[in-house]
């Protein structure tokens, strides 16, 4: 375990975003999940970008946006 | 501190995209469709160059060939997509709202902000060739609600002046980002003076057509530029019916792409 702070990341290919708090449930990653513990061979579920194509952003939320990214 | 990169037409990554094959379920309109992409900065089969610029993720110039040629509906989050038709006519199926079907052409254009999640599909419908200009965003906040907005550009009307068709000016199309996309048609021998609203925003600056001086660089048709760290940038238009993209911006401290910059100095 580690304790620091949950990244985000942003598909370049879509603008698809994952959350290490939130994770992706509906995809098989749990609340949680680090970047680093899903496989490198792993792809944006929309658009098939590979995941390192994906890119680290420091941008918040919208009103109510954490709920719907936590069910994406 | 001043920093600038030149960017030449030749330069720029080229995307040959087929309606056949592994493409096919992305590109419409097999058999004699296919989409050509010039790329300014890095995006899908094209890794090569600058990953960006300030929250600016992709520059392309899209040319869809064959009647019926374009993208099928396929999803977006997060990013907001502004496309500057230059060409034929594009016609534009989105989900935002209640959805919609637009057709756009010559001077025409849109903004369609994905946020929480949006889908598109884009058309060349008529046997025209369709170009156009498209530019990725990263947007102020993630999972925005999904908009779509469009607006056209009299050229006929705006001459020699720099017009914001994009930003927080007077009748320019609202962004949720600290962007302003502007568009000058001119005539030879004018001088401009674009002031970005800080020496902190970047001002990346592309020749549709005609020849443009900006400082010190020469810049003929598809070229660009890219200066930050500056009060004002000075242009001299070289060339009759000059017409250029002025994308101005907050520049955020990517890690990608101070990165690559450390890496690649001098570009």
């Amino acid at each position: 375990m580690t304790d620091a702070a949950f990244k985000r990341l942003m598909c370049l290919g879509c603008g698809f975003s994952y959350d290490e708090a939130l994770g992706l449930p509906e995809h098989g990653l749990a609340p949680g999940t680090r970047w680093d513990d899903i496989p490198e061979t792993w792809v944006c579920p929309d658009c098939g970008t590979p995941k390192n194509q994906f890119e680290m952003v420091v941008i918040g939320y919208a009103q109510g946006g954490p709920a719907l990214a936590g069910a994406a | 501190m001043e920093n600038s990169f030149v960017l030449r037409a030749g330069e720029r990554g080229h995307n040959h995209i087929r309606s056949d094959g592994s493409t096919s379920s992305y590109v419409a309109g097999h058999p004699e469709g296919f989409i050509t992409r010039e790329s300014s900065f890095n995006f899908a089969g094209y890794q090569g160059g600058r990953p960006g610029f300030g929250p600016i993720r992709v520059f392309g110039e899209e040319v869809f060939h064959g009647t019926g040629c374009g993208y099928n509906m396929h999803p977006h989050h997060n990013f907001i997509i502004a496309c500057f038709v230059l060409q034929g006519e594009l016609t534009h199926v989105n989900t935002a709202g209640n959805g919609m079907v637009d057709r756009l052409h010559e001077g025409d254009y849109y903004v369609f902000s994905a946020g929480s999640g949006g889908k598109h599909s884009e058309l060349s419908i008529t046997s025209e060739e369709m170009h156009a200009i498209y530019i990725w965003m990263m947007p102020e906040q993630l999972y925005l609600p999904p908009t779509y907005v469009r607006a056209h550009f009299d050229f006929r009307k705006r001459r020699n002046r720099v017009e914001q068709l994009i930003g927080d000016s007077d009748g320019a199309l609202p962004i949720a980002q600290d962007i302003r996309i502007s568009r000058l048609i001119s005539d030879a021998g004018k001088n401009y003076t674009y002031t970005p609203r800080s020496p902190s925003h970047g001002v990346y600056i592309f020749v549709l057509e005609g020849a443009v001086r900006c400082g010190e660089t020469q810049l003929g048709r598809r070229d660009s530029t890219g200066i930050w760290g500056v009060e004002t940038v000075d242009c001299t238009v070289t060339a009759d019916a000059t017409d250029i993209l002025i994308v101005e911006t907050i520049m955020v401290d990517e890690t990608r792409i101070k990165e690559w910059e450390k890496q690649h100095p001098g570009h």
